[in-house]
């Protein structure tokens, strides 16, 4: 059957080169950047040469200005920083990956990683980079099969914010640490709060999963195993955990239904007094509050089962593989992967510290709110790392989706996902 | 004359009509005066409560003229090249005989056909095998010939007489000239539409720029707006919407200058 | 093409060489006119479609561009997996009712306005024609803004006006009944500037003093419509029919900034999903889904000319 291939692509062509070098067929697994994968070591000396660097958004037209630290320590290179857009960016990626055409250094999104190492594109991390600080969860989203692809950059993770002042019209000063009492001040808020409804919850759609896989880690469950070679969808810790999401819908906590976009309205107006976000919110809902807002609010690390879980998000660093200037590349991530650099950074950006000493400097530490995204680092989890995942993530936000608005039972969703998640595969 | 008949009747329903239609054109352009705060709100206000032109003062932070250059000579290069193009091959198609002509109809119009979507990647690595990423031309040359355009002008110059071409033939011009000289002085109209039909075609165009550009000096005004207004996880509307206000009085001024055409009748130019 | 290029007969009359020689310059001519749209449609268009005709027949995946020699030939299993997929088939059965829907009432709005445009209404035409261009030009996502509002729930303006008479407001876009019937409102609001546009200048053929002449003769509008403008328009109308329908059988946009294809798969198109399988890196499949809506859209078209009557 491979055999037939060459015929079928004489006429194809799209590389010349490939055809010389080709022989048919797929080559069988393993022999390409896999679990063995390592690291030359890079050469002592400043960086020189010319290094050309992707970063998305607000990042990538503020890089600039961080790397003159980096400019001055090495004279000698000229580094080009081309900023993309977040919209669109993993079709641009993906396309320079497939057309050879990729950067030598790029912010890489925390969930492409293993589906661009699994494309050959991002180097291993040479051992010269210390990977010892970053935070458990931020590693392990640069690390596929064991083997460490880039860094870190920076970190966000999700936590609970909620009318402080509407909690305590309702009776709650303290803010709740388990699952039974986030439903409880969810639902004390729509019985002596006047809310509409308690929590605002995604009932599926995209990305409903990473609302309920805090919750799943929370309850020692877990959708793929620890070798990431196999999906873990089916058990007890999971149906538990869904069939708890599910609850707030089934009781009318959360609202199966929301329009889009009035998370912040519905949030200050005080109609849905609770949600589960990242670090950006803050600025969104003090914008909308106005003056003195900050004080109605507060926020609160996830509710524990067993154990507090957040999702972790971010953004990483990666070398592409294919750099015609690898040493200079490297330095230059090494010198983003320091902690008096990455506090710089914050001070540009507001993007948190992905180091832990990081977030020792004053400046960091300044707001109490930030305390809080803090602690919930030390238990946030990266999403799984295996090169399928956004394709099984899809699957699965469709069963949730059965399970918040049709009344799916739990444990036939989880029963669906994982077949559908086995036909996909795990991409090793 | 018989359109004249019940003009108010008819005033009061395309009036009301336009409305409907404008409301979010006319939104757009108010939301690019309001904050952050103002266009987060639900319901959305009207009338902005404290206009301010803090969110143009900001785009105009950026190399703006860099982008509206680039984003101009692409789009008025593809423009002008599928008017020539198109009108040549779309007249030849409807009115002349040549060997293949059928085939070659069918080919471009089967293209037509297949969603765009499935030819990026290998339309991408061709432009990259030919030298040409990250440069103007990437982004002009897949775009000069468009299968919508032909099929535009074929159907165009089906509905001019071919007695024109036969009159041109007995006084004796040339095959090549009754083209240029009979039948495009004709074409006003469908220079008009498709005039503007690619002009806003290229001047929107988001995925092809953002893919083919590598650096922000090639960068068009769509890459650009997307650039600073969409964050990770969050979007400055303010910020998008006065980018999107700028982005279409171009395309205003294009329609404007081009409508009047649609109404040189070709009744008046010298068919009976 | 045979017949046009075989060799006139040697015995051939005067009259009958002359013509040769005329079909000679004419075919000199019409090739020329052609070639240079040609050639750079047979290279930045035709072949890139042929190569991705052939990546749906292997298991290419994104990995394998720049060694398109190791892949496997799959035959027809890529179309095969499309069809199995029920999600495919939801978002194939939605595109068909978003067609059948769009296409008819986006061409009906479209040739109203420009019928009304065309002549009529005096100076502020022109400003009629702008206005009823600017959903075509306004940002989607200022577009998508005001329609969420529109449609919501609890204080948008169709449900308002809706309780003003007494009806209950639904929740238009997260209801599985009336999503995709509010993406079609949507669509042909977005489009029919477009069709304005094309007939307005297809109009331009009709005889005014045919029109005036039947009037006399005591032909109402309707009559004049259908005896005078349609015949003279034929050629536009196919092109707005074909072309309004490819558009709407590639229908993309307003399901992805409005409902993201939900409440629960309502609303997501054959495209949509295309292009998710895409983004997943599954080349192979995608490009069979790429096909079969193609496959679907060549027969619709090939319908439409048999409809209008053209060879």
């Amino acid at each position: 059957m491979d055999r037939l291939s060459r015929r079928a692509f004489t006429g194809l062509g799209v590389t010349a080169t490939a055809a010389l070098a080709a022989s048919c067929g797929r080559p069988d697994a393993g022999t390409s950047a896999g679990a063995s994968a390592s690291a030359e070591p890079l050469v002592d000396g400043p960086a020189t040469g010319s290094l050309t660097v992707w970063a998305m958004g607000a990042e990538g037209e503020k890089l600039p200005e961080l790397l003159k630290g980096f400019q001055e320590q090495n004279p000698d290179v000229t580094v080009e920083v081309t900023p993309v857009p977040w919209d669109s960016a993993h079709d641009k990626f993906t396309s320079a990956i497939a057309a050879g055409t990729a950067p030598d250094v790029a912010q890489v999104g925390s969930t492409w990683m293993a589906e661009f190492v699994g494309l050959d594109a991002l180097e291993p991390t040479p051992s010269e980079i210390a990977t010892d600080d970053y935070f458990a969860g931020a590693i392990d989203s640069v690390t596929v099969d064991g083997t460490v692809y880039g860094v870190p950059w920076y970190v966000e993770t999700r936590v609970v914010f909620y009318r402080k002042d509407l909690a305590e019209k309702a009776g709650i000063t303290e803010p709740p640490t388990d699952w039974e009492g986030l439903l409880a001040l969810a639902q004390a808020f729509q019985q002596k709060a006047d809310a509409t409804w308690g929590i605002a919850l995604q009932p599926g759609g995209q990305g409903s999963w990473q609302s309920l896989m805090p919750l799943i880690w929370s309850n020692g469950g877990n959708v793929v195993d620890e070798a990431g070679t196999a999906f873990t969808f089916e058990s007890a810790p999971n149906e538990e955990a869904l069939a708890y999401y599910q609850s707030y819908f089934t009781e009318k906590v959360a609202n199966p239904a929301p329009a889009d976009g009035v998370t912040e309205q519905d949030f200050v107006s005080g109609s849905v007094p609770m949600f589960i976000s990242g670090p950006w919110m803050m600025s969104a809902v003090e914008a909308l509050g106005g003056g003195g807002f900050a004080d109605k609010y507060g926020v609160f690390v996830m509710p524990q089962k067993e154990t507090s879980a957040s999702f972790l998000g971010g953004a990483n660093l990666g070398v592409f593989q294919g750099t015609k200037n690898r040493d200079a590349a490297w330095k230059l991530v090494q010198h983003l992967s320091t902690p008096e650099v990455q506090v710089e950074w914050f001070g540009l950006s507001t993007d948190l510290p992905s180091l832990q000493k990081g977030w020792e400097d004053k400046a960091v530490a300044a707001n109490e709110k930030f305390e809080v995204f803090r602690k919930q680092l030390d238990t946030a989890l990266a999403p799984p790392v295996i090169g399928t995942w956004e394709q099984v993530a899809a699957k699965f936000d469709a069963q949730i989706e059965e399970v918040c608005k049709n009344g799916l039972a739990p444990a036939d969703a989880l029963a669906t996902t994982q077949s559908e998640a086995q036909g996909i595969g795990t991409g090793a | 004359m018989i359109e004249r008949r019940r003009p108010v009747l008819t005033y009061i329903v395309l009036t009301v009509f336009l409305l409907l239609v404008i409301t979010p054109f006319v939104w757009m352009i108010l939301g690019s005066l309001k904050t952050q705060g103002e266009l987060l709100r639900t319901p959305p206000t009207w009338w902005p409560e404290q206009p301010t032109l803090d969110n143009f003062r900001r785009l105009f932070e950026r190399p703006f003229g860099r982008y509206f250059t680039n984003s101009a000579v692409v789009a008025v290069v593809v423009t002008a090249g599928n008017l020539v193009l198109s009108s040549m091959f779309g007249y030849a198609l409807a009115h002349l005989r040549f060997p293949g002509k059928r085939i070659l109809f069918g080919i471009v119009l089967a293209c037509l056909m297949i969603p765009g979507l499935v030819t990026f990647i290998p339309q991408y690595v061709l432009v990259v095998n030919m030298g040409l990423a990250n440069t103007i031309p990437a982004l002009i040359l897949p775009f000069l010939v468009q299968p919508f355009s032909v099929f535009l002008m074929r159907q165009f110059f089906l509905g001019i007489p071919r007695e024109l071409l036969e009159a041109g033939r007995i006084d004796g011009v040339g095959e090549i000239a009754i083209f240029f000289r009979i039948y495009l002085p004709l074409a006003g109209p469908a220079f008009a539409t498709l005039g503007i039909l690619t002009f806003l075609g290229s001047w929107n165009n988001f995925l092809w720029p953002l893919v083919v550009s590598s650096s922000e000096s090639t960068y068009t005004l769509p890459v650009a707006l997307a650039l600073i207004s969409t964050g990770q996880n969050e979007t400055d509307y303010g910020l998008l919407l006065a980018g999107a206000t700028l982005i279409v009085l171009p395309i205003l001024v294009v329609f404007l200058f081009f409508q009047r055409h649609f109404i040189q009748g070709i009744a008046t130019t010298g068919i009976k | 093409m045979t017949s046009s290029t075989a060799p006139a007969p040697a015995s051939a009359s005067a009259p009958a060489r002359r013509r040769s020689r005329r079909g000679g310059a004419e075919a000199r001519a019409g090739l020329l006119l052609a070639l240079p749209f040609v050639v750079l449609f047979l290279v930045f268009t035709a072949w890139p479609v042929l190569q991705s005709m052939i990546m749906s027949f292997t298991d290419m995946r994104i990995s394998d561009i720049r060694s398109p020699f190791a892949v496997n030939f799959v035959g027809l299993q890529n179309y095969l997996t499309a069809f199995e997929d029920p999600v495919f088939r939801r978002a194939a059965l939605n595109t068909a009712v978003f067609v059948l829907l769009g296409v008819p009432l986006t061409i009906i709005a479209g040739l109203a306005a420009a019928i009304a445009l065309d002549k009529g209404v005096g100076k502020l035409r022109a400003v009629f024609r702008v206005g009823f261009y600017t959903p075509v030009i306004t940002s989607i996502v200022a577009v998508a803004v005001v329609w969420r509002f529109l449609l919501q729930p609890e204080n948008g303006l169709v449900n308002t006006v809706l309780g003003w008479v007494g009806i209950d407001g639904l929740h238009w876009l997260g209801d599985q009944r009336t999503a995709l019937l509010s993406l079609v409102i949507m669509a042909v609001w977005r489009n029919f500037g477009t069709s304005m546009v094309i007939f307005l200048a297809g109009l331009q053929a009709v005889d005014r003093q045919l029109h005036e002449a039947a009037a006399l003769d005591g032909a109402n509008a309707w009559q004049r419509f259908r005896s005078i403008t349609v015949p003279s328009i034929r050629p536009t109308l196919l092109f707005v029919l074909v072309t309004t329908s490819i558009g709407y059988l590639q229908f993309f946009e307003e399901p992805f900034v409005m409902t993201n294809g939900g409440p629960l798969n309502s609303t997501i198109s054959a495209s949509m999903y295309t292009y998710s399988q895409f983004g997943f890196g599954n080349y192979g499949v995608a490009g069979a889904m790429a096909y079969l809506t193609f496959l679907v859209i060549a027969i619709v078209t090939l319908v439409q000319f048999r409809l209008m009557r053209e060879k």
